[in-house]
């Protein structure tokens, strides 16, 4: 039978929570990713503080049919999931940590209920990906078209698709993920709107009215999100500061776990004291 | 190194290093580092990218042999990917030449866990698939050119079966009469073929209709709440006449812990079940039908119903059990001579059942019998109260007096029905036939809840909640959003409108009023435990939806030419009487029509007395007072024969036009639609 229940937030997003601590501390991940992503940072705040980690709508094992582009058109969809997940595990002085477009989001749930968060650590965010007149967001129009382009012949959704009909047994589809590239699995559709809705999304304006402290991280080269970039979105927030990691790349939660971890507990540390 | 003498041992003589290996295999091969800087690549990949070795190592990133689009993807999916899974599979990439052209490739990639003083590395291979992607491309494309065309042939089998049924009605219309004036016994013969012919093929387009819409996704499941007893009741009755004609016994065994009031799709329930009992039926010769129904599982509110229908008859050859229900397929090509039949009924039932989440299953042993059986589940209907007397308490009927609603509607009908519940419910109302003038009154009285349509011409509904949630008044209303049921909205467009709940339009008196008295009594709630779930829409149909703010054609019919709650009174609110009623009503004015032509035709005010008699009934039922008095206009006209050819011509179309409006819209109108915009 159908079911027309609405289903909780946790249930929505995947929730996962662990830790000692009572500070809530909340991963938010990124485009292309799910909450796979926090491995190798989250376990060393399992000691001090309760994790949070969840699933974006639409990314890892998130409810998929929980999934509208109506809702998910704009970031504040995904802002508003956030404070929903906030709000059914009762969290207080909330540090949100954020990868990504996840940081905009971050700001958006910031705005809406500032009360709810301690910190925002933003890794790698961009107010705007797009370049505009006198701001310099890194791509062209084009590049997004191409990003599509490049989602479209990817094999990553394929895979996932087609392997549990590859094992012939849909009722296991577990015994297929063996074949496939089992981490961060999309759905296709999904993984190309939330594509638009990030690499589209301007949220230069929400910047300013954040006013829960923040540190932005920035990696040393990163074309998604460059120095300027990560320059710009310290430059307009209230209250930040801004360290740049020796860390290249995007994702310095994978690539350089430990610096970031360092640079997060240091940042704490500082604001607690 | 060719191997020239074979009887020299060529063993000893074929020398291969790992480094020829490495460099000249057959793929790219390429290694890097977190960083993603290139450390080394094979001389295959150089020569693919017609770089120097020189020109890329310890110079070039991996991610710079792709377009930006692939950079993307690399920072976003696969870079994290490697990290977590250590290795990637068969992902495809478009990879630069230095000349800034492109060429498709597919990579695999491994991580190398660091080691002493070696870091973290990865080892990629890069596999030239131009062919590959050329042949994906041509799949791709005849897979979409299928897709369309079986889209187009749906669609046309849609548009074709629509237009035979019009003249089909007339044929069988028409067959009728004859069949009834004095014939010899060969016409009587020539009669009967004639009106079983058109039966079946009416039957046969009816199917093909629905099997197009089942296939192009426009059936969906409706709730509402009905009794199954009673329709069973009513199916039992169809084809009793049917059953007795063949001497066969058809009985109904219901369980007694069946639970009688339940919420689902009634009306595809009686279609798989009048299928499956029509089939019994026709291929039992001696014996009986049987339908069993039972309670299997009861989980909360919910229900586990089984279905059986039992037969007789023939049976089904083993080796057919499962060909039976694919399109167009029956047991065998003498079945079809000998008992006729599209071979669509199981295909739809069995598809009606998918939406069921279930399924059909058939057991038979040839010559003695067949069994279909499905399971649904239902929800079960406890506080049901009979219909017309909702029992309410003191406290709601004293809320309910003590409060004023508005309600916003463009469609006058629809304010005038909605009002008449909220005035037997001493419920104080007003109304405002458009967003702007609700928005207008609100300024300088305060209502306690406002019914809002959302499909207004101007200022919609959505607009017009905005607006109302952004007046600066002392107390805010609340806001209900009443919309079509059958396109159904996005909860979440509603909320962000400002709305608190959705009833949908047709409403059902008692859920319209349970939602009322809810509010009155919880003016800051958002979305009681009912707020309907409603299918996601895409913003194109929403758009659509919006664009579309004139009432439909049909609703405008409804509204001017012929009503039909007269039907659903004598119907009992029964959507399978209501179908009923209306089909037979449009085969009659089809065979109206005609005459009232054929009177014109002739100036035979006697004939057209004698039609407008014999039709007093069904336009009545009908109120269709218009045509009623089109009729007798033409009669005047031709009985004082004063008026002038034109003249006549001019109100005999009138009334041809009233005839096709009446018509159009009866074929336009379903059961469920009308049902309780109507009492």
């Amino acid at each position: 039978m159908s079911s027309t229940q609405k289903i909780s937030a946790v249930q929505r997003n995947n929730v996962k929570v662990v830790g000692n601590g009572t500070q809530p501390i909340l991963f938010a991940h990124g485009y292309g990713c799910d909450q796979n992503m926090w491995r190798y940072v989250y376990p060393e705040f399992e000691e001090n503080y309760k994790v949070i980690l969840f699933d974006h709508v639409g990314a890892g094992h998130s409810d998929h049919n929980s999934y509208s582009k109506e809702k998910y058109d704009n970031l504040l969809g995904y802002a508003e999931d956030i404070l929903e997940i906030c709000e059914e595990l009762d969290l207080k002085d909330v540090i949100l940590i954020s990868h990504s477009v996840s940081s905009m989001i971050a700001a958006l749930a910031a705005n809406l209920e500032p009360s709810r968060f301690a910190n925002l650590i933003m890794i790698g965010p961009s107010a705007r990906y797009i370049n505009d007149e006198g701001y310099v967001g890194g791509f062209n129009k084009e590049d997004i078209d191409d990003l599509m382009e490049a989602l479209d012949s990817n094999y990553l959704g394929w895979a996932a698709n087609i392997a549990p009909v590859i094992m012939g047994n849909p009722d296991k589809p577990e015994l297929g993920e063996e074949l496939s590239n089992s981490f961060c699995r999309t759905n296709p559709e999904i993984a190309k709107h939330f594509a638009r809705v990030t690499f589209l999304s301007d949220n230069r304006k929400d910047l300013k009215s954040v006013t829960v402290p923040t540190l932005v991280l920035q990696c040393s080269q990163d074309i998604i999100a460059p120095v300027e970039v990560g320059q710009y979105v310290h430059d307009n927030l209230q209250n930040s500061e801004f360290q740049i990691l020796n860390a290249t790349g995007h994702c310095p939660n994978l690539s350089a776990p430990e610096e970031t971890t360092f640079a997060i507990k240091k940042y704490l540390a500082s604001t607690t004291s | 190194m060719s191997i020239t003498n074979k009887d020299k041992n060529p063993k000893g003589r074929i020398t291969e290093t790992a480094e020829e290996l490495y460099e000249n295999a057959p793929c790219g091969y390429v290694s890097f580092l977190t960083d993603g800087t290139i450390y080394n690549l094979n001389t295959t990949l150089l020569s693919w990218l017609n770089f120097t070795k020189e020109e890329v190592i310890y110079l070039k990133k991996f991610p710079d042999l792709f377009k930006i689009g692939g950079q993307i993807f690399f920072e976003t999916h696969f870079f994290p990917l490697i990290r977590m899974q250590g290795f990637i599979q068969e992902i495809n990439f478009d990879i630069v030449r230095k000349d800034r052209s492109s060429f498709p490739g597919l990579i695999n990639v491994i991580e190398i866990p660091a080691k002493g003083l070696n870091p973290i590395t990865y080892r990629a291979t890069i596999f030239d698939i131009t062919d590959r992607k050329k042949y994906e491309k041509e799949l791709i494309a005849a897979k979409k050119k299928a897709e369309e065309d079986s889209h187009a042939k749906a669609e046309f089998l849609s548009t074709i079966s629509h237009e035979i049924r019009t003249p089909l009605h007339a044929i069988l219309g028409i067959g009728n009469l004859l069949s009834k004036t004095h014939l010899n016994e060969d016409q009587k013969e020539y009669a009967k073929i004639l009106l079983l012919s058109s039966e079946n093929l009416l039957g046969l387009v009816n199917n093909l209709l629905d099997l197009s819409k089942i296939e192009a996704q426009k059936v969906k499941l409706e709730m509402r709440d009905f009794n199954i007893n009673n329709m069973v009741k009513m199916l039992q009755q169809t084809f009793r006449v049917k059953a007795a004609e063949k001497n066969i016994e058809l009985l109904v065994e219901m369980d007694e812990n069946v639970p009688q009031e339940l919420t689902g799709d009634p009306i595809k329930l009686s279609q798989i079940l009048t299928n499956l009992i029509g089939n019994a039926i026709k291929f039992t010769k001696t014996g009986s039908v049987s339908i069993i129904i039972e309670q299997l599982e009861t989980e909360k509110n919910n229900s586990l119903l089984s279905f059986r229908v039992c037969d007789t008859g023939i049976g089904i050859p083993q080796d057919k059990l499962e060909a039976i229900f694919q399109e167009f397929s029956q047991a065998s090509y003498d079945v079809n001579l000998e008992y006729g039949g599209t071979g669509l009924g199981l295909t739809i039932s069995q598809k009606l059942l998918h939406l069921h989440h279930s399924e059909m299953k058939v057991q038979s042993i040839e010559g003695q019998g067949a069994e279909f059986s499905f399971e649904i589940w239902y929800k079960v209907n406890n506080n049901f109260s009979s219909a017309k007397e909702k029992i309410i308490s003191n406290e709601d009927k004293e809320i309910l007096k003590s409060s004023r609603v508005l309600v916003v509607d463009d469609n006058p009908a629809n304010i005038y029905i909605t009002s008449q519940f909220l005035n037997n419910w001493n419920l104080e109302n007003e109304s405002a036939k458009s967003g702007r003038e609700a928005l207008n009154m609100l300024k300088n009285k305060h209502y306690d809840l406002i019914l809002l349509d959302l499909h207004m011409p101007k200022l919609n509904g959505y607009k017009t909640a905005k607006e109302i949630r952004a007046l600066n008044i002392s107390k805010q209303p609340i806001l209900i959003a009443l919309s079509a049921s059958e396109r159904g909205e996005i909860n979440y467009k509603l909320q962000k409108a400002g709305f608190q709940d959705h009833v949908p339009k047709p409403f059902q008196p008692e859920k319209l009023l349970e939602t009322l008295v809810y509010y009155l009594h919880n003016p800051n709630n958002i979305g009681k435990e009912n707020f309907i779930e409603v299918e996601e829409e895409t913003r194109e149909e929403i758009e659509e939806i919006e664009i579309k703010n004139k009432p439909s054609e049909t609703q405008q019919l409804k509204n001017t030419t012929f009503d039909v709650s007269k039907f659903v009174k004598m119907a009992n609110n029964n959507p399978i009487y209501i179908d009923k009623f209306i089909k037979s009503t449009l085969d009659a004015l089809i065979i109206y029509e005609q005459e009232f032509l054929e009177a014109v035709d002739a100036k035979s005010a006697e004939m057209l007395g004698n039609l407008i008699h014999k039709s007093t009934m069904s336009v009545f039922y009908i109120q269709a007072d218009k045509l009623s008095i089109l009729m007798e206009e033409v009669k005047t006209l031709i009985e004082k024969n004063v008026a002038s050819t034109e003249v006549l011509q001019k109100k005999s179309k009138a009334c041809s036009r009233e005839f096709h409006k009446i018509i159009k819209g009866l074929q336009e109108i379903k059961a469920e639609e009308i049902l309780a915009l109507t009492d």
